[in-house]
């Protein structure tokens, strides 16, 4: 280890004030160096302990930046893996499909009703039809 | 005795790293605390600063080789002051606008150098070591940031200039300039008292 040597082109002035810093130091009190030596071991301590983590552990600092970092990629996966004109309806979407059919035919309470109001609806337009055709011309 | 080239280690008496370390700091930590108290008067935030200071250094730059300890620890230790400080100076000014709060109880904001006596009846009682060193503090507090570094690295900590630069962060050349600032500084502020 290094040792503290004065420069050898040292005024009088930088050796004094060199010398009164060390004396300070050397007569600091015993309540502060414990404290310090405390402060040191508790430093190396959990220095040790970080590193005795298993290594997934020690990934929890980085949770909050891969988590950013997941929803970005996913967003532009998401966004830029799709082709063009899959993000909104498409004509396959406006038909209806055999499952709504099989709702609308299905024997559930209301299906019959519903099969009712739509023939007195056919009715209804056969009978304006007709009489739409038998009014003179005004 | 030439100290600056380590003389390699006999056989089976290479330290564990851990104790090495544990060496390194042991016998840094009091000159660093006095530095640290020395730029932020408190002795709790400085024993605070060396301790963070401490830690980073076992945490991040123990597998380093030990000759780059002493500047990174100091790095790390000028930093953390630095952070201090600035907390402090935010502090400072949002405690301002609070009512009742406008004195200042620190008085941190006048000039330090305001109350080094130029002189005078007291001159020869400063000469007692004690109150010597603490003309010298209260001077180094009124330096500017960078100059107070400079010096107290390579007067009380005996960084050399490649050193000290590694520690700042700065060119070797910037540290020639702030250290050579420094000295003339407290010169002046001090000749009269010393």
């Amino acid at each position: 280890m290094k040792e503290h040597t004065p420069d050898a082109g040292q005024s009088p002035f930088e050796e004094h004030s060199r010398k009164l810093f060390q004396e300070s130091v050397d007569a600091m009190d015993m309540r502060l160096r414990s404290r310090l030596t405390q402060a040191r071991h508790a430093a190396l301590d959990a220095a040790a302990a970080a590193k005795r983590r298993p290594w997934l552990l020690r990934m929890g600092t980085w949770t909050p930046a891969a988590g950013v970092t997941a929803a970005a990629l996913l967003g532009a996966v998401l966004w830029f893996g799709l082709p063009a004109g899959n993000h909104g309806l498409t004509a396959a979407d406006s038909q209806p499909s055999l499952e709504d059919l099989d709702i609308v035919a299905s024997a559930d309470e209301g299906a019959g009703d519903a099969l009712e109001m739509l023939q007195n609806d056919l009715d209804f337009y056969d009978f304006s039809d007709k009489a739409a055709n038998s009014e003179p011309a005004a | 005795m030439v100290w600056d080239v380590p003389a390699p280690a006999p056989r089976g008496a290479v330290l564990d790293q851990t104790q090495e370390l544990d060496r390194f700091l042991a016998e840094i930590e009091r000159r660093a605390f006095r530095m640290a108290q020395v730029a932020l008067r408190d002795p709790d935030d400085a024993l605070d600063v060396v301790q963070d200071a401490m830690l980073k250094l076992a945490r991040s730059y123990a597998a380093r080789p030990s000759a780059e300890w002493r500047p990174l620890f100091y790095r790390i230790l000028e930093n953390g002051i630095r952070d201090l400080q600035r907390r402090r100076t935010v502090r400072k000014k949002f405690m301002v606008w609070l009512p009742g709060t406008h004195e200042d109880p620190d008085n941190e904001a006048q000039d330090p150098l305001d109350n080094v006596p130029n002189g005078g009846p007291d001159a020869p009682e400063l000469m007692m070591q004690g109150q010597a060193m603490e003309q010298l503090e209260v001077s180094l507090r009124g330096l500017p940031a960078r100059q107070r570094e400079a010096f107290m690295l390579r007067n009380f900590e005996g960084l050399d200039v490649a050193e000290t630069a590694a520690a700042m962060g700065c060119s070797e050349g910037s540290v020639k300039t702030h250290y050579s600032r420094a000295v003339h500084a407290l010169r002046e502020h001090l000749s009269e008292v010393w």
